[in-house]
């Protein structure tokens, strides 16, 4: 247990110290928080109360489809993942840090949103924030499952960016989050509804705490998990 | 014999191409020992399914004793800082930080750097430190100088020398025939996956032959004769050069070296 805490602190600083996760965690997901909270709330004061769960999915889904990957990548798809092996270091140890270390770095990111929304721009506060945090984390496991099967399918950077655009865009323009889904053609909400934006957004505002926006989190993060253990065990002698 | 490692009939396929056709080793406790090779000989193939680190088609491999691994090509985390790497590894092996061994790697002198500002012999010299992080009885060091300046190499052979003076079973895998000679009780020769020379480096030397080389250096410049009859060859390129009336600068005597025979070997095999 001491060796598993000993490599989660470890893999937590080596997160703080990558400037290029410092950027998808932190930078880029508060700076678009800045600039949309202050244009949304103007333009359409309705949107103070679900901003907080908007910017929330679009940081979430920066974080996990467009950072975390690459991080992951960087170890699994390289000489590292052999290093550990040689060393007796187990395999399933990089990827269960790098996911615990990238989940605290991004419910610490949402937490800045939670906390400075109603201060900057007005917006509504999570009323019940236990259930709030409660939704948050299994939205925030359920898409970072999905980024660890993306880090160790696709090992090529270049590849990965356009992969992680390929699940990030769609996120935020058809998860509902920048106007509402039910706008959309019936197409573009039928696959809106693949990602579990969409889901995590409805699932984290007032009253969606429930089990019809709880399944699909639940489906994908037990099939992207069972994925990533067998991705790890076939990696053992490639 | 006391075996550290025992190979029997290792085979080892990528698809269509055979890289081991059923290899032969046997290794004893406390032994220096090189895998030599030309690149894509199979050396590292075969490194690593005896450490367990690739799957292997046919054969038998026995290891008798704790491993220590330093591979060919390594590389660990962009912002890990060397004692955290050390530490992380020591964790997990369950082993203590040995601070001499740190000391004498000079781990502690590269402490406050992160793994991409360090040079390539300080990589070496942080992945050896990984790789004898266990206390291992046997350490595999594959291409371990590769890249490496003249300091860094000669640093890094004092401390094979000093693994070996420890009892450690060590074994290289290289294409530096120096380094091979001056580290190395027997030597293997890969070629095309199959070994086809295993012994010491003089009997390497006896199996090519009694053949010497004559260096010799007058003032119209140097010439190398090679020859199985020394005595008469010296005799007549001394009488040659008294006849041609060129004075005589230098003359020297070998056996040709390990590479040189290394080279007629792989030569040999590819006719």
């Amino acid at each position: 247990m001491t060796t598993f805490l000993y490599g989660l602190v470890l893999q937590f600083k080596l997160d703080k110290r990558s400037k290029s996760l410092l950027v998808t965690y932190y930078v880029v997901p508060l700076i678009f928080f800045l600039l949309m909270g202050g244009i949304f709330t103007s333009i359409m004061p309705n949107m103070k109360e679900t901003l907080v769960q908007s910017m929330i999915v679009m940081g979430v889904s920066m974080g996990a489809f467009l950072g975390y990957p690459h991080a992951l990548a960087q170890t699994y798809g390289s000489d590292i993942k052999k290093v550990y092996q040689a060393n007796g270091v187990s395999l399933s140890f990089g990827l269960i840090t790098m996911f615990l270390s990238a989940f605290i770095h991004l419910m610490l990111m949402c937490s800045v949103i939670v906390f400075l929304a109603p201060v900057l721009f007005e917006a509504q506060r999570p009323e019940r924030l236990p259930l709030f945090y409660a939704a948050l984390a299994i939205y925030l496991s359920a898409s970072l499952s999905v980024g660890s099967a993306l880090g160790l399918i696709v090992k090529n950077q270049a590849k990965l960016t356009m992969t992680g655009q390929l699940l990030f865009l769609p996120s935020i323009m058809l998860s509902g989050i920048m106007f509402p889904a039910e706008l959309l053609p019936n197409i573009l909400n039928t696959i809106g509804q693949i990602f579990p934006a969409h889901w995590g957004y409805r699932f984290m505002q007032v009253g969606g705490f429930q089990i019809q926006n709880l399944w699909y989190l639940l489906v994908i993060l037990i099939l992207a998990s069972i994925v990533c253990g067998l991705l790890v065990k076939k990696q053992k002698f490639e | 014999m006391n075996e550290a490692i025992k190979v029997t009939n290792l085979r080892k396929s990528y698809g269509e191409q055979v890289v081991l056709k059923g290899i032969d080793l046997s290794i004893a406790a406390g032994e220096t020992f090189a895998l030599l090779g030309v690149n894509g000989a199979g050396k590292t193939t075969a490194l690593e399914c005896i450490e367990g680190l690739r799957k292997y088609d046919s054969g038998n491999i026995q290891v008798n004793g704790k491993m220590g691994i330093q591979l060919q090509s390594s590389s660990l985390p962009a912002h890990i800082k060397p004692l955290e790497a050390v530490q992380l590894f020591a964790k997990w092996n369950n082993a203590a930080v040995d601070n001499t061994m740190l000391e004498m790697l000079g781990i502690q002198d590269i402490k406050k750097k992160q793994y991409t500002q360090l040079s390539t012999g300080q990589k070496r010299r942080l992945h050896l430190a990984l790789a004898l992080i266990n206390n291992p009885d046997i350490v595999f060091l594959d291409e371990p100088t590769a890249g490496l300046d003249v300091q860094g190499r000669a640093s890094l052979h004092e401390q094979i020398r000093l693994l070996k003076s420890q009892g450690k079973t060590i074994v290289l895998a290289s294409h530096d025939m120096a380094e091979v000679e001056a580290l190395c009780d027997r030597i293997a020769v890969l070629n095309h996956g199959e070994i086809v020379f295993c012994g010491t480096a003089d009997e390497l030397t006896e199996t090519m032959g009694k053949k010497y080389f004559i260096h010799i250096k007058t003032s119209q410049g140097g010439q190398t004769v090679e020859t199985d009859n020394i005595g008469d060859t010296l005799l007549s390129l001394l009488a040659e050069l008294k006849a041609n009336d060129l004075e005589l600068l230098d003359i020297k005597v070998d056996r040709g070296t390990l590479e040189e025979h290394f080279l007629e070997i792989a030569r040999r095999n590819n006719k």
